[in-house]
């Protein structure tokens, strides 16, 4: 149950990887580029979607991350790089936790509920991080025809209120806008970082790679087609609708006579989202796994100890989310392409050199 | 253990050591020709009335040699056996075969003379049908496997014996398909029964704990059924049947939770009605589980989840009840279970009574005095019938729908969810005899949906199951 | 060996201990818990301006207890004064108990006073809050909103339902009324128009005498000027305080930044439902030789479109398919069994509609309030054409007219 099948990757692409882009992510960037929300948005996706092919072209070696540094570079670097990038993956679960911690305490509460009420998600964070691998691909199984049925519903509800005419003047936010969106988007996009801890249990099948390019930007597209329709609902107000999703499909006619129905879509991307959120913290643990071997209750116990520390986050950083979020998605975005963008490219272009000098 | 000596008194007074209870008696007897006989018997479970005929009535006139072989050709019963061990003889005995001993005997012979307890052959209470075979197992294996035998003429059909348990010496009849079962699956089947130190066991849902991979689980792991002809499908399949002595509840491995949700009708109606029936079972589940809390939780967390019309019916239908809505729905949850828990095991003629109690004076009264809201006993009572949609997963799921309650009171519509992401990642990641428990969903196996929550026509079936790996793929041609 | 034996029951430990914090949660329950026992469900409110800062009068329901034998909906009308709308919100919360909740507000009508400045300082606090529905319909009323608010309906239990029948979907299919919810109020706010509209409610007495407060006006509708018809007989402060009331809301209220500009009479306001495209079986007013005749709307194409060459301009367009519907004069049973509109009835039902445009054009253009999102047009269709006519769009842009009449064959 370790391994991960190349369905269940294609899975994790295209249905369960989009769902954590529908909270705040479209409202932040109708913050910076307007109308023209979609080209940055286009941007990450094609660029995300450049470093997926990497990392599944590297995943046909059947070697884990530290495995193939330490081919590389020898077993201290190995040692370090692993540790570094658990570090950035646990870096980077924080956002999506809070994000999520925020979202389920205003979507999900009539009133603003006190920490306690997200606290029983860390527990959640910790029984999943103790399971192996392969119980993450399995869930994705479950959870993709969820996360479509939950996108598709949204989307059908929503798609009558928009204006799409709404995106139009293309270019209106000009390059400084493209900029400032897409560099604030940055912290949204880190799913190929995401399949980087899980080298070494897929199970690679010929094309793959592209494949799996292509399965995310199918995923994209429904993500494209998500913002188009919340931009074309509300427009000039949209940057203040923090959690989109949520907010789109309540002005279909159906919710005042049956009440909220579109609920139903909600609970399901929000059970999608709980998943996607753990992802970057089992991440961590499973490169802190290869950095320093496995052992019995190593991954219990890490899950444990990680999750109380993102717990403990998320106490201390309960009303600074601004703070957080100008802090990450600003001061210290280049993290995540050089993380998520550049070290799979490096890594491929490292092994394809020396595939090469092994040959010759 | 010692062998038979040859000496009648000294056999007897041995076999009497190692069987002192009263109940062990013994007969003796005499051949015209003046050869002295004995048989030692169990007195409940032997049949006096066969063994008259056909042991005694025979051996009056017996003028043979003592050996074993000649006096058995002169027994006019049809099951013969021959020992020579005192452990094998005991045994026996207390299986309900007399042992017939004699004076200067090289072996002792066993007459199959058990006396067999049955009740009649019915439809089992549990598993009804409108349309289908209406047979149901009793508690004798041996009728059990007759009735599986009758449904496979073939001589692939294999039932192997394995005595389980140190005291009940309980037989458990192992049975598959030679060529379809995988080898495996039966080979750690009987490995796992094997293992088995348990004094006694007295009904089939003992060994589902050392079956299971996760026996401290919730969750069942293991197929159970009264129907030969579900169980006899099930190892058409390819999968491995359990019978087991004294239970009218077959097993079978590996099992898959959508097996509960297939009723053996969805293979006797139209595959449309079919898989309509499998989708309203699984709604109807979906509804039981969820329902009561979404309710709780939507009063005490998120009122928005009710059309403003229908909360203010609930508003005014709880003004004036003194308990929160949450534990009011578990007080009246308590209360049902209490009923179903009563109803099931009370006698028939208070049952009416009951019922009475139940209907009138805890739903009608309890509303008009205030102490429950009529919206609570409705959402209940839906609960409770939706939950029998799937009778065979209701000690499961009546428990879950507790803990959803529990924590849609503390936490709200988002512990659901959580507690629901729980559920979901214990079941994909539990496994028993190789097969995945949530497949073919997870791990996604397409060429099975063909049969789980939806089903095809039977054309469409041409092979089987792929999770179960069956050696032989193809069953229909 | 000890240890992996401890290890080995941790597991379980774990579970004991989390039913006994669940179970303790659940019967506790009381983590700043707001439970529906403890709420007050705003069906809508009504916003006034005063010397103080805001007066805000919230419709509360009141659940009827399992006595009840009637159905409907009880509810009090609570009214708070303070410096800001959430001031007043708390001031609620104070006098009752209750914790007052948004999330079924579906109606926030706004007073006179409040429609003379900017209303979005008043609308401040829903937009604001993560709990109110935006999706909640607004409304100016005449007078105070508060007394509109708590008056008591002729027709339903509480007057905001009462009021919300005026904005259901069959009433802007009739193209009497036009409706606008809080979202759409806010994006015609900050978008490029900065202009949006409202409907206009006002009050009469309802004393079951027929054509006491004359209300809606409903006398046969005068011909195309832009008079104002309706006015319903003095308002609501004219009647005694405990007098059943009716509402209309043919008016429209528009808005220029915020601020209210102008109102609409009700034939404006057809004309601007009917530009819109969404009148379906509405009833329209026409003549046929002096005498009055009453046409239904089968179909309504309408469109406003902006042509810039090389000076923008605006069409306004409508196409209407129509049936007779009634003639206010004796008629024979030949007549009466035809639906034809005859030419007569066409052409003067074409002239009408185009007067009906021309005024609510030149409405428009006088209080500078963009309602048809000209400049919303033009911006999206060229950034570079927008910035050189944004400021004085409304001033310079022509309009054309064209009306037309089919009758249903």
């Amino acid at each position: 149950m370790n391994k991960i099948s190349a369905r269940q990757i294609y899975f994790f692409l295209a249905c369960v990887a989009p769902v954590g882009k529908l909270i705040l992510l479209p409202a932040q960037l109708a913050n910076f580029s307007k109308n023209d929300l979609l080209f940055p948005l286009l941007a990450h996706i094609l660029l995300q979607a450049a470093a997926v092919f990497c990392v599944l072209l590297l995943s046909k070696k059947g070697q884990t991350l530290y495995d193939l540094m330490e081919n590389a570079f020898g077993k201290i670097a190995a040692k370090i790089l692993a540790g570094v990038f658990a570090l950035f993956l646990l870096f980077a679960a924080l956002l999506p936790i809070l994000e999520q911690k925020l979202f389920v305490q205003n979507v999900f509460y009539d009133t603003l509920p006190t920490v306690v009420s997200f606290s029983p998600y860390f527990l959640f964070a910790a029984f999943l991080c103790a399971k192996p691998l392969g119980g993450f691909g399995r869930t994705w199984d479950i959870l993709a025809p969820l996360a479509i049925v939950g996108l598709a519903g949204i989307l059908l509800l929503s798609a009558p209120s928009a204006d799409f005419g709404a995106l139009a003047p293309a270019g209106a936010a000009g390059g400084a806008g493209f900029l400032q969106g897409a560099r604030s988007g940055f912290a949204w996009f880190y799913d190929a970082a995401l399949l980087i801890p899980m080298l070494g249990h897929i199970e690679y099948r010929e094309g793959m790679a592209w494949k799996g390019a292509l399965f995310y930007l199918l995923g994209g597209a429904f993500v494209l087609l998500f913002f188009a329709t919340f931009y074309g609902i509300f427009q000039e107000t949209a940057v203040n609708q923090l959690f989109a999703f949520s907010a789109t499909s309540k002005y279909y006619e159906g919710v005042t006579t049956l009440g909220r129905i579109d609920y139903v879509f909600i609970y399901a991307l929000a059970l999608v989202m709980a998943f996607y959120c753990a992802l970057p913290v089992q991440g961590s643990i499973e490169c802190t796994l290869q950095a320093c071997g496995r052992k019995k209750y190593l991954p219990t116990v890490l899950g444990i100890l990680l999750s109380a520390v993102l717990f403990a986050l998320s106490l201390i950083l309960d009303y600074k989310f601004a703070d957080v979020l100008q802090a990450i998605s600003g001061t210290v975005f280049w993290l995540f392409p050089v993380f998520c963008l550049a070290v799979p490219a490096l890594m491929l272009l490292f092994l394809i050199k020396g595939g090469r000098r092994e040959t010759a | 253990m010692k062998n038979i000596s040859g000496k009648l008194k000294s056999d007897l007074k041995e076999l009497k050591k190692l069987l002192p209870a009263e109940d062990i008696l013994t007969f003796e007897f005499s051949s015209e020709r003046g050869l002295e006989f004995a048989l030692v018997y169990a007195d409940p479970i032997s049949d006096k009335e066969l063994l008259g005929e056909q042991v005694i009535k025979p051996l009056i006139k017996y003028e043979g040699e003592k050996k074993a072989k000649d006096i058995g050709e002169k027994l006019a019963s049809p099951e013969l056996r021959t020992e020579k061990s005192f452990e094998k003889l005991t045994a026996e005995i207390l299986a309900g075969n007399p042992v017939l001993l004699w004076e200067g005997a090289d072996e002792a012979i066993v007459a199959g003379t058990k006396k067999v307890f049955v009740r009649a052959i019915a439809e089992p209470s549990t598993d009804v049908v409108v349309k289908g075979p209406r047979e149901g197992f009793i508690e004798d294996v041996k009728i059990n496997t007759s009735l599986v035998r009758r449904r496979f003429k073939t001589g692939e059909l294999k039932m192997d014996m394995v005595e389980v348990g140190r005291r009940s010496k309980t037989v458990v009849a192992v049975c598959y398909l030679d060529g379809i079962s995988k080898p495996a699956a039966v080979e750690e089947v009987k490995k796992k029964l094997n293992s088995i130190d348990i004094d006694y066991v007295p009904d089939s849902s003992y060994l589902t704990h050392f079956l299971a991979s996760r026996p401290f689980s919730l969750v069942k792991q293991v197929g159970t059924t009264e129907k030969p002809d579900i169980f006899c499908a099930k190892i058409a399949e390819g999968r491995v049947g359990l019978l087991v002595d004294g239970s009218p509840i077959a097993l079978t491995v590996p099992y898959l939770l959508i097996e509960d949700f297939q009723s053996s009708e969805d293979y006797f109606v139209p595959p449309y009605r079919a898989t309509f029936t499998r989708l309203l079972r699984l709604f109807a589940l979906i509804v039981a589980i969820y329902l009561p809390a979404f309710y709780v939780a939507a009063q005490l967390f998120k009122l928005q989840l009710f059309p403003v019309k229908l909360l203010l019916t609930i508003a005014g239908s709880i003004r004036d009840i003194p308990f929160s809505p949450s534990l009011e729905m578990l007080l009246v949850l308590l209360v049902l279970e209490v009923l179903n828990e009563a109803s099931i095991r009370m006698p028939k003629y208070v049952g009416m009574a009951l019922s009475v109690v139940g209907a009138l004076v805890l739903g009608e009264t309890a509303v008009s005095a205030g102490f429950v809201s009529t919206p609570a006993i409705i959402i209940i009572a839906f609960s409770g019938i939706g939950l029998y949609a799937v009778p065979n997963l209701i000690e499961q799921t009546s428990v879950l729908r507790l803990v959803m309650l529990l924590v849609a009171g503390s936490v709200g519509t988002y512990g659901i969810v959580l507690v629901t992401a729980f559920v979901i990642l214990y079941l994909v990641t539990t496994e028993n005899f190789g097969a995945p428990l949530v497949a073919p969903f997870s791990p996604f196996v397409a060429h099975d949906l063909r049969d789980s929550l939806v089903k095809y026509n039977l054309g469409s079936l041409p092979t089987r199951p792929e999770l179960l790996k069956s050696p032989n793929k193809r069953r229909l041609k | 060996m000890r240890l992996r034996k401890f290890l080995k029951t941790i597991p379980m430990k774990l579970y004991v201990l989390l039913a006994a914090v669940v179970a303790f949660a659940f019967f506790s329950n009381d983590f700043g818990l707001v439970d529906i026992q403890k709420t007050a469900i705003i069906l809508a409110a009504g916003i006034d301006k005063t010397e103080a800062g805001y007066s805000l009068t919230a419709q509360i329901a009141v659940p009827k207890g399992t006595d009840r034998t009637t159905g409907g909906t009880s509810s009090v009308e609570i009214e708070a004064e303070g410096q800001t709308v959430s001031d007043c919100i708390s001031l609620i919360f104070s006098k009752t108990g209750w914790v007052p909740k948004l999330v079924f507000c579906d109606l926030i009508v706004l007073g006179e006073s409040a429609v003379k400045e900017d209303v979005v300082a008043s609308l401040n606090y829903f937009l604001r809050n993560d709990y109110m529905p935006d999706s909640c319909l607004l409304a100016v009323c005449e007078g105070k909103a508060g007394e509109l608010i708590s008056s008591k309906s002729a027709i339903d239990d509480a007057s905001s339902l009462a009021i919300e029948k005026l904005f259901s979907d069959a009433a802007v299919r009739s193209g009497k009324v036009v409706t606008n919810t809080l979202k759409d109020f806010a994006i015609d706010y900050y978008g490029v128009s900065k202009s949006s509209y409202l409907p206009f409610v006002r009050m009469a007495d309802q004393k079951g005498s027929q054509g006491e407060s004359g209300s809606g006006g409903g006398s046969g509708g005068g011909a195309g000027g832009s008079g104002s018809s309706g006015s319903s007989g003095g308002g609501g402060s004219g009647g005694s305080e405990n007098s059943e009331k009716i509402y209309s809301a043919e008016e429209t209220a528009i808005f220029k930044e915020g601020v209210m500009v102008g109102l609409l009479p009700r034939e404006q306001t057809l004309a601007f439902s009917l530009l819109s495209g969404n009148v379906f079986t509405g009833t329209i007013n026409s003549e046929e030789s002096g005498k009055p005749v009453t046409l239904t709307v089968i179909e309504n194409k309408g469109s406003v479109s902006l042509k810039n060459d090389p000076a923008p301009r605006a069409e306004l367009s409508l196409e209407l398919t129509v049936r007779l519907c009634c003639r206010g004069a004796t008629a024979a049973m030949e007549d009466i069994s035809s639906d034809k509109v005859t030419p007569e009835i066409v052409e003067n039902t074409t002239a009408r509609l185009k007067g009906y445009m021309q005024d609510l054009w030149q409405t428009t253009k006088d209080c500078g309030c963009d309602i048809f999102k000209l400049n919303r047009m033009l911006y999206r269709s060229s950034l570079k054409e927008y910035a050189r006519w944004k400021d004085n769009l409304l001033n310079v842009a022509e309009a054309g007219f064209e009306a037309k009449v089919v009758s249903m064959k």
